[in-house]
């Protein structure tokens, strides 16, 4: 047991240890960005659909009445996650930042933008976050959720906001997609390629749904 | 051929505590089939004639096998064209060209003179697991240990790493990923690296991280800069066989 213990603690204190933390962490809340964009999803059902109730309200409202034990459980596993995530990539990015000395004349050969940025596009997500929360989900009305979210997305500055913030996200899961895949050990030279259009495929595909919302109740679609 | 006149910004330092910065010196005259260690020798000589300082940087072999020369040209380690400095021919730059030379930065690489860097921290990630535990005596049998072809192919190429630190010079966290997983991959691909596998990895990547490089966040910037063409591929390898080796650890597989 002691065994176990101590090689725990170098493993989480090891710079592979907590990279592999971070990127399944990274995963755990890619995950989730497909599942919360599958339930956003329900809006273009449209205003009044099932009975009286929009699809969307009918999907809020159900995520509200479950237990709360479960959904607190769920929502505090959520927040663990993001939690471990995000403190860990800002103790490596301090670490990095130690490590290196600085060039006058900087040169970059391959590294794309995106990778080089993941703390500052990871920081405005989480920033968008807590707004989004903040917004939504503790000042919002399972029951009224379709006229609360064509409100917000009428305001242009709310939309430009959101817009903005998806686009940090597609940037930050474009790298940090395939980056997962390589931290724990899945990549090779045959399979990289296909990571990074998957990567990419993704990022879009997840993103432009996201994005597709207060574009669609700007230009009128959802109304 | 054609000779070039270039403008050259080189870091000077007289020492690990001076306060370093960049000098401007004018190359005259360089031959276009000159290395690029060769047109630092046109220029020293010139600066030895003006009884000045000369730049001073390291280099060995000059054939491009022995990783010691370095020199982070216009922000990249080796001048970004697959090849080691000395093998950079002059024939890659334009007449009237301004060319940025710096040395490998790194933390764990501390600035001894100009452009010449203590690189021992490699050799001790070496010290750490780099090699095998094996009874000396008369060469073996060929073929009496098969090896798969891929298998032999893919040791190779990593075994081709030169150590120049070309990887933690162009990273931008600093790490010494690429490095450490071509050290460790080229023996624990192999038959004769397996007794020791798991113990390599630990101590190699534990002595990493104590050295006081940065961590891999896979920017490939490594892979893109190395000379010897030493791929990623490693990396993911170290990853796999570092959560194998804590598994085994926890476990007490191995004392």
């Amino acid at each position: 047991m002691n065994d176990i213990i101590t090689t725990a603690c170098k493993f989480v204190t090891s710079s592979i240890g907590r990279k592999i933390l971070v990127a399944l962490t990274g995963a755990c809340l890619l995950l989730f960005l497909v599942g919360h964009l599958a339930g956003n999803m329900t809006i273009f059902g449209g205003d009044v659909a099932a009975g009286d109730r929009s699809w969307i309200d009918f999907y809020a409202t159900g995520l509200h009445s479950m237990p709360a034990w479960l959904l607190w459980s769920i929502r505090l596993g959520l927040l663990a996650v993001a939690l471990v995530h995000i403190v860990l990539a800002l103790v490596l990015k301090y670490e990095n930042y130690n490590a290196r000395t600085h060039y006058q004349k900087e040169g970059t050969l391959k590294a794309t933008l995106s990778s080089r940025t993941m703390v500052l596009t990871g920081l405005m997500v989480f920033c968008f976050i807590v707004f989004h929360l903040w917004q939504l989900t503790f000042n919002g009305d399972p029951a009224n959720c379709y006229q609360h979210i064509l409100h917000a997305f009428q305001q242009p500055v709310c939309s430009i906001f959101y817009i903005i913030a998806i686009l940090c996200l597609m940037m930050h899961v474009r790298h940090g997609l395939q980056s997962v895949l390589q931290t724990v050990g899945l990549s090779t030279r045959k399979v990289r390629p296909l990571y990074n259009i998957v990567s990419w495929a993704f990022a879009i595909v997840v993103c432009g749904a996201f994005i597709s919302i207060p574009v669609c109740v700007m230009l009128g679609i959802l109304k | 051929m054609a000779n070039l006149n270039l403008t050259l910004k080189v870091w000077r330092q007289e020492n690990a505590q001076a306060q370093g910065r960049i000098e401007t010196y004018k190359a005259k005259n360089i031959p276009d089939e000159a290395s690029f260690l060769e047109m630092l020798d046109i220029v020293n000589e010139e600066l030895v004639h003006e009884g000045k300082e000369p730049i001073h940087f390291d280099h060995d072999c000059r054939e491009g096998i022995c990783g010691m020369c370095s020199l982070t040209i216009n922000g990249v380690p080796h001048g970004g064209k697959k090849v080691t400095t000395c093998q950079l021919h002059m024939r890659q730059f334009k007449d009237g060209d301004t060319i940025w030379i710096e040395p490998f930065r790194a933390a764990a690489f501390p600035l001894l003179r100009d452009l010449v860097v203590d690189r021992t921290a490699l050799d001790k990630i070496i010290a750490a697991g780099g090699f095998v535990d094996v009874r000396t005596g008369a060469a073996p049998n060929a073929n009496n240990m098969p090896v798969r072809k891929k298998t032999a192919d893919a040791a190779f190429d990593a075994a081709a790493c030169i150590g120049c630190g070309a990887c933690v010079a162009s990273c931008k966290n600093s790490a010494a990923m690429l490095f450490t997983s071509a050290k460790a991959a080229h023996l624990n691909l192999l038959p004769q690296g397996q007794p020791e596998k798991n113990k390599r990895v630990l101590a190699m990547v534990r002595q990493m991280d104590a050295l006081g490089f940065g961590n891999c966040t896979n920017l490939y910037e490594c892979e893109a800069a190395c000379p010897k063409g030493i791929s990623v591929d490693n990396i993911a390898k170290l990853n796999r066989d570092y959560m194998i080796a804590c598994a085994a650890e926890a476990v007490g597989v191995f004392a």
